[in-house]
């Protein structure tokens, strides 16, 4: 129907912490950046029409109520500091929260970074493993309706990742951002009662990183609070600037974003369990933050790595010993997870997620996490079980390694019979989604 | 026959056979006008509006386009039908595929060009200095792009395309100069040179405030006779690029936006080597005083242990190089891709059609 190299597919991958875009076919997505946006909402244009029929009497009263938002989606919007600006994010949970901001979000990937015409390439969408037939239908919808996109496809996160392995069967484990997602796929389905959450992802970490920080007395100031000022040759000085309109948000959001590059930049799981005392007297790496100050990071690097392994650690640290125990999604430790995911399934296929565990997402790129996983996983498996942790050497192919997935899926020759059209679409309505992409 | 190198910029187009040490020998306004025929006259009747087939870096009216390359090629070029050479071609970043694969089909089927290669400005900018790792700041007239490159490959997510560039500055100085002086009747073309022969750059934010008290005017005299005195105006539009928002534009200035962009660039340890080669090169950045005011605004900025730098050509590159630094770096390139055959030949394009750029050349 639409043959792999005229029409160039587009893959679009969704997730709480980036949103990665790109063309089918190529290595890596061109387009990726925070699935956040700033929103500035103005007092809004009320209706004003004359307001002959009941209709208009109507919207008038709507629009009242309604005030008119602007969202700013991509990183060079949202870097630059405006007044009353607030940071919406699109999704909560791993679910998709507001529609309105994933549209900007579109948007801002397909027109003003790919800078196609959506009518003109099918896409492929990937969601989340555990996605309710409700925000399916609404995608598509959404995709149908307002981009006019000639076809396209829903694919699931776990089933994408073990294509970009080049196996139909494995246990993916794909440590996001928001998240963590333990999910077992069996010849290119997922087993849906085998999908085991935890709340603990990237932006959790970056969160305990930043109270660690803090209880230190160490005060992170975001880069538009402060300006250089040369006093004498060489010298510099440096000014707090007073911005009283910036939002609570928005300064989190940038303060965030630097605990996010030390995180990345320093932390390393280690080899075994960690324990107050034996790491107490390890050697502190520096770090040096926008505004000059040098903080020394010693234990904590493996600290906070080591949540994902350990939850309960999570309770130690000053700020946070109320996590979890909300009800809500429970956290586990990453090896009990896999275990318990395994379990669930059926007795046969058991010995081969065992040898084929993939690690997956961007969290998963710290150093030393297959080997420690490995470890783990030795030690808590059935003794006959072979126990083998797959993981790209590469840490961006790690990261996206559910777009590379889907880029791979787009381009074979033999998924191109495969597409919802929009004539299918048409005639059978948003349900349809749940026959052609199951 | 030398490899031919050509560059398509938004005022600018330049042309020549490839001699790495030379300037382009055709540089010609990207500038179309359509001529009516009267019929059977043979008389060219009501010259047209003068249409610029690339706005802000894109191509947009192909047939104008078709018609510029047609006179660059074999009236400037001197190449004859059927005898068509090599031709490496600088792109702008940010192209679609689309526009890629359109401008390949162009050049093999209607030109008939023996084999091709596409690059994108911002590698070639550094390969004329002789670098394959920094990020180049491309200030065209239509568009200013900051692209970081690592070891001769954009980073693609990193890229910013800044959207005031040398167009909104003349327009700007316009604005100004039609509040300061009503009377004087300026049109654009006067109002470009006036900009390239006086805008400046001030040395810091404090020396542009300075200027509202005290500054210097200039008088000038136009060529229809009038007189006219120019004052501040030449700073404001100077400033404008570092503070975009005197032109009312909600963005941050040519500074963050270089810092912004380094900091996305993948592995951190890589950040510093990228601040640490700039190239500041294009039209509009031969503005007086622009790369001393980028330079201090940027260490301003950095991290306090980084030290960003511009990059100097190297002396045996000729003296504007940085003006044309896309094509003298197509130049480079083009004298190393074509021997070696590493371009597109006819004969692959003939098997497998556009698609093949995306491909051969990435």
């Amino acid at each position: 129907m639409y043959g792999g190299d005229e029409v160039s597919a587009i893959v679009l991958d969704l997730g709480s912490h980036s949103c990665k875009a790109g063309y089918a076919g190529e290595d890596q997505p061109k387009s990726v950046f925070p699935s956040v946006v700033g929103s500035v909402e103005t007092p809004g244009a009320v209706v004003d029409g004359g307001g002959d029929t009941d209709m208009e009497a109507k919207k008038s009263g709507e629009a009242e109520k309604a005030k008119s938002r602007k969202l700013y989606a991509g990183v060079q919007a949202l870097g630059y500091r405006r007044d009353y600006m607030e940071v919406v994010p699109a999704m909560k949970d791993g679910l998709v929260a507001d529609w309105d901001v994933v549209e900007s979000l579109w948007d801002h990937a397909l027109r003003d970074r790919l800078m196609i015409d959506p009518k003109e390439h099918p896409m492929l969408l990937a969601e989340p493993s555990f996605n309710t037939q409700q925000h399916r239908e609404k995608m598509v919808e959404l995709m149908f309706e307002k981009y006019d996109v000639p076809a396209l496809f829903l694919a699931k996160n776990a089933v994408l990742t073990s294509f970009a392995s080049g196996r139909a069967t494995s246990l993916v484990v794909d440590c996001g951002g928001g998240s963590t997602t333990v999910a077992a796929v069996h010849d290119g389905y997922v087993l849906q009662k085998a999908i085991v959450r935890s709340a603990i992802g990237g932006e959790v970490l970056t969160d305990c990183l930043q109270r660690t920080l803090e209880a230190k007395g160490i005060k992170i100031k975001p880069r538009f609070s402060f300006k250089r000022k040369e006093i004498r040759q060489g010298e510099y000085e440096l000014i707090p600037l007073d911005l009283p309109n910036t939002t609570d948000s928005y300064y989190a959001y940038a303060q965030r974003a630097i605990v996010a590059d030390i995180k990345e930049s320093i932390c390393r799981v280690p080899d075994s369990a960690f324990d107050e005392t034996s790491y107490a007297n390890i050697p502190t790496t520096p770090y040096e933050l926008p505004d000059g100050q040098i903080i020394e990071i010693g234990a904590d690097r493996f600290k906070i790595s080591d949540i994902l392994f350990n939850p309960t650690l999570i309770q130690t640290i000053p700020g946070m010993e109320k996590f979890g125990t909300e009800a809500g999604i429970p956290f586990n430790g990453l090896p009990q997870m896999v275990i318990e995911s395994i379990n669930k399934c059926d007795v046969d296929i058991r010995r081969e997620l065992f040898n084929s565990v993939m690690l997956a997402g961007g969290t998963a790129s710290m150093h030393q996490m297959k080997e420690r996983l490995e470890k783990d996983l030795m030690e808590e498996a059935p003794q006959a079980a072979r126990v083998k942790v797959l993981a790209s050497g590469n840490v961006l192919e790690r990261r996206f390694s559910v777009w590379i997935g889907g880029s791979i899926l787009a381009s074979l020759g033999s998924f191109q019979q495969m597409w919802f059209s929009k004539a299918e679409y048409e005639e059978h309505g948003p349900t349809y989604v749940q026959r052609k992409c199951p | 026959m030398e490899p031919a190198v050509l560059d398509s910029g938004s005022m600018y187009l330049k042309a020549g056979f490839a001699s790495p040490d030379q300037d382009p020998s055709i540089i010609l306004p990207t500038a179309m006008s359509r001529v009516e025929e009267e019929g059977g006259n043979g008389n060219s009747g009501v010259i047209g509006d003068i249409t610029h087939p690339i706005k802000r870096g894109m191509i947009k009216d192909w047939d104008a386009m078709e018609d510029l390359w047609r006179y660059v090629f074999y009236t400037g070029l001197g190449w004859e039908p059927g005898n068509e050479g090599q031709l490496l071609v600088a792109e702008p970043l940010l192209t679609s595929k689309v526009s890629r694969e359109r401008m390949v089909q162009t050049m093999f089927e209607t030109f008939n060009v023996n084999g091709l290669y596409a690059v994108e400005q911002a590698v070639l900018s550094l390969y004329a200095v002789g670098r394959i790792t920094g990020v180049a700041i491309d200030a065209g007239h239509g568009k200013i792009d900051i692209a970081p490159v690592w070891e001769g490959a954009v980073q693609h997510n990193a890229v910013k395309r800044f959207e005031i560039a040398g167009q909104d500055l003349t327009d700007l100085l316009a604005k100004e100069l039609a509040q300061s002086q009503p009377d004087a009747k300026l049109d654009l073309a006067v109002v470009e040179m006036l900009k390239e022969k006086y805008a400046t750059v001030s040395k810091d934010s404090s020396g542009y405030a300075a200027t509202a008290e005290d500054c210097p005017s200039i008088e000038h005299t136009l060529p229809d006779g009038q007189v006219i005195s120019i004052g501040r105006e030449v700073y404001t539009v100077g400033e404008a690029l570092l503070r975009p928002s005197i032109l009312g534009v909600e963005e941050d200035g040519l500074a963050e936006q270089l810092l912004r962009s380094v900091s996305m660039c993948s592995p951190s340890e890589n950040q510093r080597q990228l601040i640490e080669n700039i190239v500041l090169c294009g039209g509009t950045s031969m503005m007086a005083g622009l790369d001393a005011r980028l330079h201090k605004e940027a260490i301003l900025l950095a991290n306090p242990s980084v030290r960003p730098s511009l990059i100097k050509p190297p002396e045996y590159m000729p003296e504007n190089t940085l003006i044309n630094s896309a094509w003298m770096g197509g130049a480079i390139l083009a004298k190393v891709v074509f021997p070696q055959n590493q371009h597109i030949t006819k004969a692959e394009y003939d098997e497998t059609g556009p698609p093949i750029v995306h491909r051969k050349c990435f």
